[in-house]
């Protein structure tokens, strides 16, 4: 079972809900201990006591057998280990009452209508609801301007190039655009002796060239980084194989949809960008392992149209309905082509009131961000009606990179390090032409961040602090993601990829990074009943 | 693609026993003398304290296996982290540097924001340091070889803290760790990280170009950092001074405080030894030298140019025996050494500033690291 931030409180806690806590005097981090939260744990001074003696409990219900406790606790699902109070919580509630008792699971073969026993399939613990404090921290903290890099040791020649690089940025952004362009003559002059097969050198050419073609194209406007949709979907799909940001999404999010989808019949999955439908086959198979059975599954792939009259969305469309018929699970198809997400309106997808609903965007919410903030923004127009369909969970994963910085200077820095980075991970690929081909989509990534402007950018990734304020403000609350996702995405790492990837939890969020860097993150969202709104107003 | 992983992800071994287990649990109930341990432990330290450490004892009782595996996605999990950070909190800055890729070994650098330079950027990362002499401390971080990293929250403050009072660079070495990586691998990372640092030209003191090198480290990283000193003296490279920190020492023989403090103060016998077990070459006691440095299978460091030491010893660590008689071994080979006994003194005291000894032992500290300057 998900975990929600809810206003309800527990009958073993005193401590105030969120409901109390909307009419206290003290906004609630101004009770936080300060000196825990350094240590990455949130309690509220006046909890501490409580919990402290919920540690004594579970202490005594260690008593002499460690080991048992060891092999059971370590079965448990997780979640947010910094509210630590929730956390000891869910270990109590864990041990205080039996679990429910394994009873042999039945599927019912549709095709020839025989029961086969399933024993590989048991029930997920029932959770009761716990208090979960609505910590608003102040976000203004490091977390906001956090300027990580990880720098791998350069020779001379790749630090001087990246102070040209960084020259070369400042004299664009104060439109010095001679000095720009000879900067880049050298900076060309360079490259020749500089290592450009790893490290610094590979990216900063990329970084060069797109600096030039927003130099010679002037500022603003600036093309769109071409490629057909066709193009655009063949670099995703290596970029998807060659590196495993990708998978991490689709599982993380795959792994908090099924969690959502349990116990209802009628589902109904809408994917901001459907692509080759990569993320589904995969809930396909798990819908159909589901004890109980599969529910009736409706995917909405939202994507581009095809120019050559072709109907990619049903060809994707196709496929996935033959895989869900040779896994028996009931599938329905429908395509809506748009060519920006915004202007995709909610009636074309068809949301019956009975379903539960799936919302599932994949780096596709920065794409509505303007560099403004103006009133019925693209983002607050689709964020608003997805909370009108009231979904059983919305999946958000994004770069976690602050590239929408109305400051020139300082979105090129932040892309230089977020981005050679990544490059620097890809190195780890082996496999062509993926790996080639990926660093062609992350290229034209590059290329959107540093030399588009106005309507023509469209990256613009924003980090998982921004987007935790945007989404609570905009009526959601966070869905924790578990230990479970986080063992998941760190077993597929050990699976799929080389060494030196790392797997964060983040205040119920998971991070997938390159040695300390987190590069993309992954959350989940339940729209706030209306009811509840006037309570919590962020 | 490999969907067959994915259902064994939504498996969950329902336990028919459990309750049961419980059941019985509860009959056995409080065990008086446990009872009495619990409330000893919440009057000799403040109650954020006596909170932090019990759960970290409660998340590493749930990691430690009785087979001797560790559940590393679990503790991974659980484990708070911080980012690097660029911009200066309180006067320091850090990044985080990849010094060899083939083990994948990261420290994260710590320095302090200048006057001129307060908000540095990419380039500036490796700027030199400026200054006659700037102490430069390489950073062990504890958790008894198994648990914490380089980021971990508690460890980012600590090295944060260390730079501020000592006005020094700071490097904080993410060691590889055990059950995965047994001896030596901490020690070749230590030394590798050791070697990287003495080659910086960047960390060199303006009045001999040299690196002035400390080595620092609290619980294992105590142990981390006394055999990398050893090593750097064999390879004649000058170490300025050694900080330990709660040191983890032990030895096969049980002493007379591991007896009378087994299980009082957040710590066991039993988990001392587990760690042992997972750290040390399979089949090895804990007479080891890696474990044992002055014991049967020891070496004396007498007419070895060993560094000057400041051991910390907590009163109440169940295992200051092995550390007194690691600062005993010290001064029978003529080594300088200060001894540092905090009497009402706990694991981990140093990891919130909120008592005296954090701040008597910060000044001690602090002192160690200036006479040199």
């Amino acid at each position: 079972m998900l975990r929600y931030d809810s206003t309800s409180s527990s009958a073993g806690s005193s401590s105030g809900s969120l409901s109390s806590s909307s009419s206290s005097s003290k906004p609630p981090q101004q009770d936080i201990d300060g000196l825990l939260a350094g240590a990455g744990y949130k309690v509220r001074s006046s909890e501490l006591r409580q919990v402290a003696q919920r540690l004594e409990r579970l202490e005594t219900a260690m008593g002499n057998s460690p080991a048992d406790f060891s092999q059971l606790a370590s079965d448990a699902i997780l979640y947010n280990p910094s509210d630590l109070a929730c956390w000891v919580d869910s270990l109590l509630t864990e041990f205080a009452e039996p679990p429910p008792t394994c009873s042999s699971d039945f599927i019912v073969d549709p095709v020839n209508n025989q029961t086969v026993v399933n024993s590989a399939w048991t029930t997920a613990e029932p959770h009761t609801p716990q208090v979960h404090q609505n910590i608003t921290y102040d976000e203004q903290q490091s977390l906001d301007n956090q300027l990580t890099v990880v720098t791998a040791m350069e020779e001379d020649s790749g630090i001087r190039l990246v102070h040209m690089l960084m020259t070369c940025a400042e004299c664009v952004q104060s439109g010095d655009l001679s000095l720009a362009t000879s900067l880049i003559g050298d900076m060309q002059g360079l490259l020749t002796h500089v290592n450009t097969v790893c490290g610094i050198g590979k990216v900063a050419g990329h970084f060069i060239d797109a600096l030039s073609r927003r130099i010679f194209q002037g500022m603003g406007g600036g093309s769109v980084n071409g490629g057909s949709a066709f193009e655009n979907e063949i670099l995703h799909h290596h970029f998807y194989e060659a590196c495993p940001y990708l998978k991490f999404a689709h599982f993380t999010a795959n792994q908090a949809i099924l969690e959502a989808f349990d116990g209802h019949d009628c589902v109904h999955v809408v994917d901001f960008n459907l692509m080759h439908g990569l993320q589904w086959p995969a809930l396909i198979q798990a819908l159909a392992l589901r004890p109980g059975g599969p529910p009736l599954l409706r995917l909405t792939g939202i994507g581009p149209p095809s120019p050559d009259g072709r109907d990619s969305l049903r060809e994707i469309g196709l496929r996935l309905a033959e895989l869900a018929r040779s896994v028996n699970v009931r599938f329905a198809f429908r395509g809506v082509a748009a060519s920006r997400l915004e202007d995709v309106k909610p009636w074309m997808l068809q949301v019956n009131p009975k379903e539960a609903v799936a919302v599932n965007s994949i780096m596709q919410l920065h794409r509505l961000l303007g560099s403004e903030q103006t009133r019925n923004s693209p983002i607050d127009t689709v964020l608003s009606w997805i909370r009108g369909l009231n979904p059983k969970i919305m999946t958000v994963v994004e770069q976690e990179a602050n590239h929408n910085q109305p400051g020139f200077l300082d979105r090129f820095t932040e892309a230089l390090y977020y981005y050679s980075t990544m490059f620097d991970s890809l190195e780890a690929c082996r496999v062509q032409p993926e790996k080639a081909l990926a660093e062609i989509y992350i290229q034209r990534e590059i290329g959107n961040v540093v030399s588009c402007e106005g309507s023509a950018r469209v990256e613009r990734h924003e980090p998982l602090a921004k987007w935790r304020r945007r989404l609570s403000g905009a009526g959601f609350r966070a869905l924790h993601l578990g230990s479970n996702a986080f063992k998941q995405a760190s077993m597929l790492l050990t699976l799929f990829s080389a060494e030196g990837y790392s797997v964060e939890e983040n205040e119920g969020c998971l991070s997938l990074g390159w040695h300390s860097r987190p590069l993309i993150a992954a959350s989940a969202w339940q729209a706030v009943p209306a009811w509840d709104n006037h309570m919590s107003s962020s | 693609m490999n969907y067959g992983f994915l259902s064994s992800f939504f498996q969950k071994d329902l336990f028919l026993v459990l309750g049961f287990v419980f059941e019985c649990l509860k009959e056995r109930g409080m065990a008086g003398s446990n009872e009495v341990n619990l409330n000893e432990c919440k009057t000799v330290v403040p109650l954020n304290t006596w909170v932090l450490i019990s759960s970290f004892k409660l998340a590493y009782n749930l990691l430690r296996r009785p087979d001797g595996t560790f559940n590393r996605h679990l503790a991974e999990f659980l484990d708070r982290k911080v980012p690097a950070n660029l911009n200066p909190v309180d006067g320091v800055f850090s990044f985080d540097v990849l010094i060899d890729r083939a083990t994948g070994l990261l420290c994260r650098i710590y320095r302090p924001a200048t006057a001129e330079e307060p908000e540095p950027n990419i380039v500036e990362l490796e700027k030199p340091v400026v200054g006659d002499v700037v102490p430069v401390i390489i950073f062990f971080h504890g958790g008894s070889f198994a648990h914490s990293s380089a980021n971990s929250a508690i460890y980012d403050t600590l090295c944060r803290r260390l730079v501020g009072i000592c006005k020094a660079v700071v490097v904080s070495v993410n060691y590889r760790r055990a059950p995965e990586n047994r001896y030596p691998c901490a020690y070749d990372d230590g030394w590798t990280a050791f070697k990287w640092v003495n080659s910086r030209s960047w960390l060199q003191s303006q009045k001999d170009s040299k690196v002035h090198i400390y080595l620092a480290g609290d619980s294992s990283g105590g142990n981390i950092a006394h055999h990398v000193a050893a090593r750097a003296v064999e390879s004649g490279i000058d170490v300025l001074g050694n900080i330990l920190l709660n040191p983890m020492f032990g030895g096969q023989e049980r002493t007379e405080s591991e007896m009378r403090l087994d299980g009082k103060y957040f710590v066991t016998l039993r988990d001392r030894d587990w760690y042992w077990r997972a750290f040390l070459p399979e089949g090895e006691n804990r007479d080891h030298p890696a474990c044992n440095p002055f014991g049967p299978n020891g070496r004396s460091l007498e007419g070895i140019k060993f560094p000057k030491s400041l051991v910390v010893v907590a009163g109440l660590d169940l295992i200051q025996d092995w550390q007194l008689a690691y600062v005993e071994g010290l001064r029978k080979a003529g080594k300088e050494v200060k001894l540092l006994y905090m009497e009402q003194a706990t694991i981990g005291f140093y990891l919130l500033p909120n008592n005296n000894h954090f701040h008597t032992v910060m000044d001690e500290i602090s002192e160690f690291v200036g006479s040199d300057c």
